[in-house]
């Protein structure tokens, strides 16, 4: 019994002296705005931190577009965190210190680490990164939360004119620029000129009705028509808002709101459901797959048509890693009815990071590496489409890509579309694909899952309000 | 016998001798009645401490406390709103969220299962290698493998494993003739079927953990209990039931505490197989801190399981001592 006492005074001492640390503590406002540098707006943030002062050059940071050239920045320590898996980036960016005699240190790490990265750098207030790459998806969350410098005024507007719609989109929310374009990215259709002859077709399909009938008879034994990214994962959101835009649906309304379940958006999962469950000619283990394993079961003659990302060739076309040497291309994406194409944006760009010690030798570094002396052997050396539009008409250009593929790939970025990129995205993206892959395994019917999607989203919404 | 002896002597360190002490203040003016000399290496002790201590409240109790503060304020650091005290009505939104219950669900029922095949096969395992055999050493190291291995390469490993078409469990079963020849059925097309492979996957890691600890315990279990029960005519389930198991209970009852513990925070293995945030509490409560950035509801949510695991820890506590009366 004393013991039983005992325990219940410990409890009772413990319930109490949490009670009063938490309510001597600070609110986590005031421990975020001491933690983070001084914003010239309130914690908030929504209004942007920089405000132009002329020509549209300079900010309140000081940054001026005018002034990347000041000798004084030679000699200045910049570290720039980029998605670099073989080190062939690390060695392109090496020029910069070589033209400009700043010091660049590149953090070269895989995809899935960078946002973790930026995120907890950010939350950390720590000044060891001052550059990062900026994927489309996390633009609107950078910017409203404080991640990266807002570049909308710093940036020239006959500058930014000068990159390809695709790579200017994706670093825009709400017309603000987060982040430099860095490359042009969308996906594109890849298909097996061989298995498509051995089943009677001379050309790939140019819309999605022709890609399910010729999907019929290109399944045989061993191969299947097609393979797709669709593991729960982003992967499945890119293919997925590829498709409702080719079959004429929307992600936005006219007043510029989310809009997950339109009728193209029905139609197109209806479609997904169709091809994987009742004309199974999609490879089944595509529920279990990424983007990259679809590659690899297209470099193995398993699936004759696939929708990927650019980099596939040269590799493609080597016998080391690929028994389907020579025997495929790449072309538009199919369309439906007046739709001739539609594919998932996934250009990217790079920001500053807002604390960063050096941004006006960052921005020295934007500038040159968005401009020929690193987009074109980006291009050339690693296969990496410029977000500079000028190199795509540039002769020596075209001649020089090696893969012969330039003009092919540029034409899909005319159809490239964005996915939302709001500070809730991540989030979307995750309601929407768990109910997406519900309906592509029969656990619910397509109308059903997206209008439980928009529901979600909707209570996400509300909820962050 | 062994129990009865180790009890008194915990008692005996815990308070002092067996007195019922007033510990603070008598520590204090023990200090004060030092010799000079005792006094002076009292406080270089204390002067060594202070850096392990202050990186530990800062590291360590700091966080856990602003994670509580937090948890009463709507905190979303990403997308620009007001930061604002809320009271608890995190608590009372994560409550209604049928995502967390989901998720609950997911995380009891993967902790059900992987400690339940764990204990089992991991009892009998140790069984097998108390038994002096050619080789038992061996075999004890062999073990150890599969716990050695990180749980990310496990993940990736077992991921492999699944995949349809040529992944080893369809060849498998397609050469034992379970399935049919035309048969290639996707195995992780479910979250409850997600949540299953994983934890399979987790079995096979983390039975040798539980090996050792019983069979740790399985040697602590002196042999003339066994001869006498030969004596009387027991068999082999009657040992098991009569000496091994009520023997090895304190070692089974840490064995699963430890382990229910390791489960209930399942997150790495989950992730290599699926994005869906719901398959357990723990990747919900990343999703929410780490991906959307709701601090507060984070901190609410990791606070509730943090409550839950105290409960059970509680339990286990209670049940030690009913255990340690007993025998």
């Amino acid at each position: 019994m004393r013991q039983r006492l005992a325990l219940a005074k410990v409890c009772a001492g413990m319930v109490a002296f949490l009670l009063l640390i938490a309510a001597c503590s600070p609110a986590p406002k005031e421990a975020a705005q001491s933690e983070s540098p001084p914003l010239s707006s309130p914690a908030a943030g929504s209004s942007g931190s920089s405000a132009g002062t002329g020509a549209g050059t300079v900010d309140l940071n000081g940054l001026d577009w005018n002034k990347t050239d000041d000798p004084g920045l030679k000699g200045e320590p910049l570290t720039i965190l980029v998605a670099d898996n073989d080190g062939s980036l690390a060695k392109l960016l090496g020029k910069f210190t070589e033209d400009t005699d700043i010091k660049l240190n590149v953090l070269g790490v895989d995809y899935n680490s960078l946002y973790p990265k930026i995120t907890t750098a950010a939350l950390s207030n720590s000044s060891d990164i001052d550059l990062v790459e900026v994927d489309t998806i996390w633009a609107g969350q950078f910017l409203e939360g404080n991640i990266v410098e807002d570049l909308t005024t710093v940036v020239p507007a006959d500058y930014q004119a000068r990159f390809t719609k695709s790579s200017l989109s994706s670093v825009m929310y709400n017309n603000r620029l987060a982040a430099m374009p860095y490359y042009s990215s969308t996906k594109h259709f890849y298909w097996n000129n061989k298995l498509l002859k051995d089943a009677g077709y001379d050309a790939p399909p140019k819309t999605w009705t022709e890609f399910r009938e010729m999907s019929k008879a290109l399944t045989r034994k061993g191969v299947y028509a097609s393979g797709w990214s669709w593991k729960q994962a982003e992967g499945l959101m890119c293919d997925f808002v590829g498709m409702v835009y080719s079959f004429g649906g929307n992600f936005f309304n006219g007043d510029g709101t989310l809009n997950v379940n339109s009728d193209g958006a029905v139609k197109a999962l209806q479609y997904m459901v169709d091809l994987l469950q009742t004309d199974k000619t999609v490879d089944p283990a595509s529920l279990q797959w990424s983007e990259d394993d679809v590659r690899k079961a297209f470099a193995a003659g398993k699936i004759a048509m696939m929708s990927n990302w650019e980099g596939i060739y040269p590799k493609m076309n080597d016998p080391a890693e690929s028994q389907v040497v020579n025997q495929t291309d790449v072309g538009l994406l199919p369309g439906e009815g007046d739709v001739v194409s539609a594919a998932v944006t996934g250009s990217e760009g790079i920001g500053i990071m807002k604390s960063s010690k050096h941004k006006q030798a960052a921005l020295a570094f934007l500038k040159w590496m968005s401009s020929r002396a690193f987009q074109e052997p980006n291009l050339l050396e690693r296969g990496t489409y410029p977000a500079l539009q000028e190199l795509y008409d540039d002769p020596k250009v075209v001649e020089a890509d090696k893969t012969g593929t330039i003009q092919k790939i540029m034409k899909q970025f005319d159809y490239g579309r964005n996915r939302p990129n709001g500070p809730g995205y991540v989030e979307w993206s995750d309601i929407l694909t768990a109910e997406i892959f519900k309906a592509l395994t029969l656990a619910k019917k397509p109308k059903d899952a997206l209008d439980d999607a928009a529901k979600g989203i909707e209570q996400a919404i509300a909820k962050a309000k | 016998m062994k129990q009865s002896r180790r009890v008194p002597n915990f008692k005996r360190i815990r308070m002092g001798g067996g007195k019922m002490a007033k510990p603070a203040s008598g520590a204090a003016r023990k200090v004060l009645r030092l010799s000079p000399g005792r006094r002076k290496d009292w406080m270089l002790a204390a002067l060594l401490l202070l850096p392990t201590v202050y990186i530990l409240a800062r590291t360590f109790v700091y966080p856990i406390f602003q994670s509580l503060v937090w948890s009463f304020y709507k905190y979303n650091l990403m997308d620009g709103s007001v930061v604002a005290f809320i009271g608890l009505r995190n608590y009372a939104g994560i409550f209604r969220l049928p995502d967390f219950w989901a998720a609950m669900g997911s995380t009891a029922y993967f902790t059900v299962f992987t400690v339940g095949a764990e204990l089992s096969l991991g009892f009998f395992s140790a069984l097998l290698l108390n038994q002096a055999f050619r080789g038992q050493l061996l075999f004890r190291g062999m073990i150890i493998i599969p716990w050695a291995m990180l749980t990310l390469v496990n993940g990736l490993m077992w991921n492999w494993i699944y995949q349809p078409g040529y992944g080893a469990l369809t060849i498998l079963l397609h050469q034992l003739g379970l399935l049919g020849a035309d048969s290639n059925p996707v195995w992780l097309t479910s979250p409850f079927r997600i949540v299953t492979f994983a934890a399979i996957a987790d079995i096979w890691k983390m039975t040798p953990y539980m090996t050792l600890l019983l069979l740790a315990g399985l040697q602590s279990i002196s042999s003339s209990l066994y001869e006498a029960s030969v004596i009387d005519g027991a068999g082999f389930w009657q040992k098991i039931r009569h000496i091994t198991i009520p023997q090895l209970m304190p070692a089974i009852l840490v064995a699963v505490v430890l382990r229910i513990l390791g489960a209930f925070r399942v997150y790495d293995i989950l992730t290599v197989f699926t994005n869906n945030p719901t398959s357990s509490v723990s990747f919900l409560t990343y999703n929410y801190a780490f991906r959307y950035f709701y601090l507060g509801r984070a901190s609410a949510m990791a606070w509730i399981s943090t409550l839950f695991i105290l409960a059970l820890i509680v339990m286990y506590f209670r049940l030690l001592k009913k255990n340690a009366e007993q025998v």
